[in-house]
């Protein structure tokens, strides 16, 4: 009897299990027919006519911040029509999944948060052109591809982010944070898992040479603590289990602070790193007029007016940041991208293991 | 003498395990292998070893060791008397324990090691109360801190199968000792101990191997003290630029190859101290009393397990999901419920991404459970090198890393010749579901199947059951139990699984760790820590309905 009904539990389960199953199935039919256009490897007629409007469907790998990206997103779709199909995750992810994916790419557009990391796709030749991109020219002209490759449609600078409640007199400069009352209180974002924090670390070496290895010497000397990524940095900050983050990005701190965090950010006097976000269309996508009506989005005024929004710094010239310190009110290194791509490999390499 | 009433079906089904087990489980490794092989586009066999050669690779192999074998010694502390009280006293009765128990298994490793994290940290909530606590801040921050949050994570896992292993052992074993004269601890020493060996051999190698192959606490924790083991060292050749799969899978198979020698030590000694204990005489079993201050120290174990395990990781959860503002620390009028109702909104994207976790590890673990049977069926005993293999192959998910499998399986289906258009659909997440869970099962039909005495089945089989009768009258209900646990076991993982699906579920699609794990990245913490509240409570009430409902059809 005992048995019997054992079995009737066990019989339940599955068919509970073969249920769900069936839906699961026809929910990937209708996936699979919706994508089923853009997958088409080998669909021998382009069936995209240029003056008709933008259909289908466009995937965007996408590095945050979350609420940014969503917004334009919905921005787009309401605009064109187009089902964006968003991946977001941190350059690093991106990156992993893109080289995963390689022999069988999936992705469109491309969104990373470093600048040397686009760099490289480009000089692997796996970014499609698009100089004619509307609004282009607008760009602020160091941080973009000059024949359009990769378009820089935001950025952020980095600072001394710190908790207002431990921290009365904020430091000023990048060496402060050597002395000894900062003993133990600091955390700066692992450069292996932020490209931000990455950027920083090269761009200081790019202008300052060689010697700048003592700026870190005398960081690791003084008890500052590798934590992570940027958010994994700046958390402990805000619980007050640290006093301060190097290096740290700038849109979280406003962020948080907006939130009612106890939390600010200093630019250091001798000046920092701004990092441009690069978004870029893959050689290889096969809704490219999808892709590039993405891009000639993200240099529109409304989503630069998201970007700004989100408390980043617009990729335009002509576009004002909001509520917080603006491109030309930030002093910065002479920072040279091209060493920093080149040598972006040996700083994380040396970086990581003097900190580990 | 015949030992199986199948066997003159056994080869097919062997070769039909091998073929599937192929597919799934060697094709995914054979990639990252051909891929390791080919590191310029040119076949360049030295590769692996030169990157080997390269990345400091003793000093993490050797921690990720070190790591493991301190686990394995801690869960056991934890998890022996637990399973005594549990099995041999009348505390056996209070079954809810067996589910509250899972919940330190079902938290994602990742949110449990920040919940110690908050706890114990300078300015953390231990501090808030117990000023004077900051002096155990510096020792909890070390790698016995580590030990401590990684055993009292995967302790029920031991727990478990120790308890299961205990019930089976009959009193009237116990019995005829004590009969004889054999006095408690001689019984203990004689006759539990030697039948306890091979299940506990072979709990201690998955809690060895789940501690090596683990990727959350090291990432969060043992990154903060500088602690780095292989799955750290993986992770960051596979997820942060310059991506190098060459590295990655050189050093996942260093960490494969460690493991394959922790299986063949576990199979060499369950072979050689594996005993059939559930034969076809009824069993009666004896529970020793807990009265006066045996119950009193039963309860406060009990309790004092219970506190480490889940009172201090989730009274950290459960604070960081209220609190409006993580700045301000623990104030009356610091506490909030909107994070809740926010994540909870109707058609709102946490709740899409709730809905698709359980939605797919329930589908996910029931296959894994039907093809975990089957294939527990086909190694039986695992005498012939055809069942070995099978053997070894079905538990080499557990054995590398979960990143590993999973770049695995991108690769083998997303490459331009693959027929079955899997990739980026919900199929491809039940598929690496099914394939990194299937070991569970697979270890807990084959513990209970291992245990009947074959002659159950002759008897069967003898008094005119055909095959499947006696599969199913006999062979079936016996194994239920393991079934159950390892449906269990398959649920509450995949659904709070995380690397895999990271880098697995189409764009756009979320489950509740990956929304967990965005929001920690977004900044937005408490969404998270609510999240997590809201995912392990429902999978602790579900199981519980489980486990209420069985309970009340063995008492009819």
């Amino acid at each position: 009897m005992r048995i019997a009904k054992q079995g009737m539990m066990l019989a339940l389960t599955v068919c509970m299990g073969i249920g769900l199953v069936g839906c699961g199935a026809a929910g990937n039919n209708a996936k699979t027919a919706e994508t089923a256009p853009a997958n088409s490897v080998s669909a021998p007629v382009e069936p995209q006519d240029t003056d008709k409007k933008l259909s289908g469907t466009l995937a965007v790998y996408s590095a945050g911040p979350e609420g940014l990206a969503n917004k334009i997103k919905e921005g787009f779709e309401a605009k064109t029509g187009v089902k964006v199909e968003m991946f977001q995750g941190t350059t690093g992810k991106i990156l992993a999944r893109m080289e995963a994916e390689k022999s069988n790419p999936a992705v469109d557009v491309v969104v990373l948060a470093s600048l040397p990391a686009m760099q490289g796709l480009n000089q692997d030749g796996m970014l499609l052109g698009y100089p004619e991109a509307a609004n282009a020219d607008k760009l602020i002209t160091d941080w973009s591809d000059k024949d359009g490759h990769y378009f820089s449609y935001s950025a952020s600078a980095l600072g001394i982010v710190y908790n207002t409640k431990l921290v009365q007199t904020p430091p000023t400069s990048w060496e402060d944070l050597a002395k000894p009352e900062w003993k133990g209180k600091v955390n700066i974002p692992d450069p292996s898992l932020s490209g931000s924090a990455l950027d920083f670390i090269s761009g200081y070496l790019s202008d300052v040479g060689e010697n700048g290895w003592t700026l870190f010497d005398s960081y690791k000397q003084n008890g500052v603590a590798m934590a992570g990524a940027n958010q994994e940095a700046l958390d402990p900050v805000i619980t007050g289990a640290k006093s301060v983050v190097a290096a740290g990005v700038d849109y979280m701190a406003y962020k948080a602070k907006a939130a009612g965090e106890p939390i600010d950010i200093v630019y250091p006097k001798e000046g920092s790193v701004i990092s441009p976000r690069p978004a870029a269309i893959m050689k290889t996508s096969k809704n490219s007029d999808n892709a590039k009506a993405f891009i000639d989005y993200l240099i529109s005024d409304e989503a630069q007016k998201l970007v700004a929004d989100a408390y980043l710094l617009p990729g335009r010239s002509d576009v004002e940041a909001k509520d917080r310190a603006n491109t030309s009110e930030i002093a910065t290194f002479n920072v040279n991208w091209q060493w920093m791509n080149e040598n972006s490999d040996s700083v994380t390499t040396k970086f990581t293991q003097l900190f580990k | 003498m015949q030992t199986n009433s199948f066997r003159s079906y056994t080869w097919i089904w062997l070769v039909l395990a091998l073929l599937l087990l192929g597919m799934l489980v060697l094709a995914p490794l054979m990639m990252i292998f051909w891929t390791s092989l080919y590191p310029d586009q040119n076949f360049d066999l030295q590769a692996p070893l030169r990157n080997i050669m390269q990345s400091e690779v003793s000093q993490v192999l050797f921690n990720s060791i070190w790591l493991g074998l301190c686990v394995i010694a801690a869960t056991t502390v934890l998890a022996f008397p637990l399973a005594w009280i549990m099995a041999k006293t009348e505390l056996r009765r209070h079954k809810w324990l067996d589910i509250v128990l899972l919940i330190p298994f079902m938290t994602p490793p990742y949110i449990g090691s920040m919940g110690w994290m908050l706890f114990m940290q300078t300015n953390g909530y231990m501090e808030q109360f117990i000023p004077a606590a900051s002096a155990l801040t510096p020792a909890f921050f070390s790698f016995w801190g580590m030990v401590t949050i990684m055993s009292l994570h995967l302790f029920p896992f031991l727990y478990l199968l120790l308890r299961n292993s205990l019930l089976q052992i009959s009193g009237n074993m116990e019995e005829a000792a004590a009969v004889h004269g054999g006095g408690f601890f001689y019984r203990i020493r004689r006759i539990i101990l030697p039948l306890l060996l091979s299940s506990y051999v072979m709990g201690a190698l998955l809690i060895f191997v789940k501690t090596i192959a683990e990727f959350g606490t090291p990432a969060t924790f043992g990154r903060k003290i500088g602690f780095y083991v292989m799955t750290s060292e993986i992770h960051k050749y596979i997820s942060s630029w310059p991506i190098d799969f060459g590295k990655a899978t050189s050093l996942a198979s260093v960490l494969l190859a460690s493991c394959l020698v922790m299986w063949y030590i576990q199979s060499v000694i369950s072979s050689r101290y594996s005993y059939r204990l559930v034969g076809g005489k009824g069993t009666v079993s004896k529970y020793a009393s807990v009265k006066n201050w045996r119950g009193f120290v039963c309860w406060f174990y009990i309790g004092l397990l219970l506190l480490a395990s889940i009172g201090v990781p989730y009274f950290s959860i459960i604070t960081a999901s209220l609190l409006k503002l993580r700045g301000e620390g623990l104030a009356w009028g610091n506490l909030t419920l909107q994070h809740y109702a926010d994540l909870l909104a109707p058609g709102s994207e946490s709740l899409n991404a709730l809905l698709n976790s359980f939605g797919l590890s329930i589908v996910a673990s029931t296959i894994a459970v039907v093809l975990g049977t089957w294939l527990a069926l086909t190694v039986q005993r695992s005498r012939t090198p055809g069942q070995k293999l099978v053997d070894l192959f079905s538990l080499l998910p557990n054995t590398v890393p979960g990143i590993v499998i999973v770049v695995g399986l991108i690769l083998l289906w997303n490459a331009k010749w693959m027929p079955i258009p899997l990739y980026n659909t919900y199929g491809m997440v039940v598929l690496t579901y099914v394939i990194l869970f299937l070991p569970y099962t697979v270890q807990y039909v084959k513990s209970s199947y291992g245990q009947i005495d074959p002659m159950l089945l002759q008897a069967g089989h003898v008094f005119g059951g055909r095959k499947l009768y006696v599969l199913r009258r006999i062979l079936l209900p016996l194994l239920l139990p393991g079934m159950l646990a390892g449906w269990m076991m398959t649920f509450t993982i995949s659904n709070r699984e995380l690397v895999a699906s990271l880098l697995i579920l189409p764009p756009g699609m979320k489950t509740s760790a990956t929304y967990i794990f965005a929001q920690f990245e977004q900044g937005a913490v408490s969404m998270g820590m609510a999240m997590a509240v809201i995912s392990v409570g429902i999978t602790t009430a579900l199981l519980l309905a489980m486990s209420y409902i069985s309970s009340k059809q063995k008492v009819e």
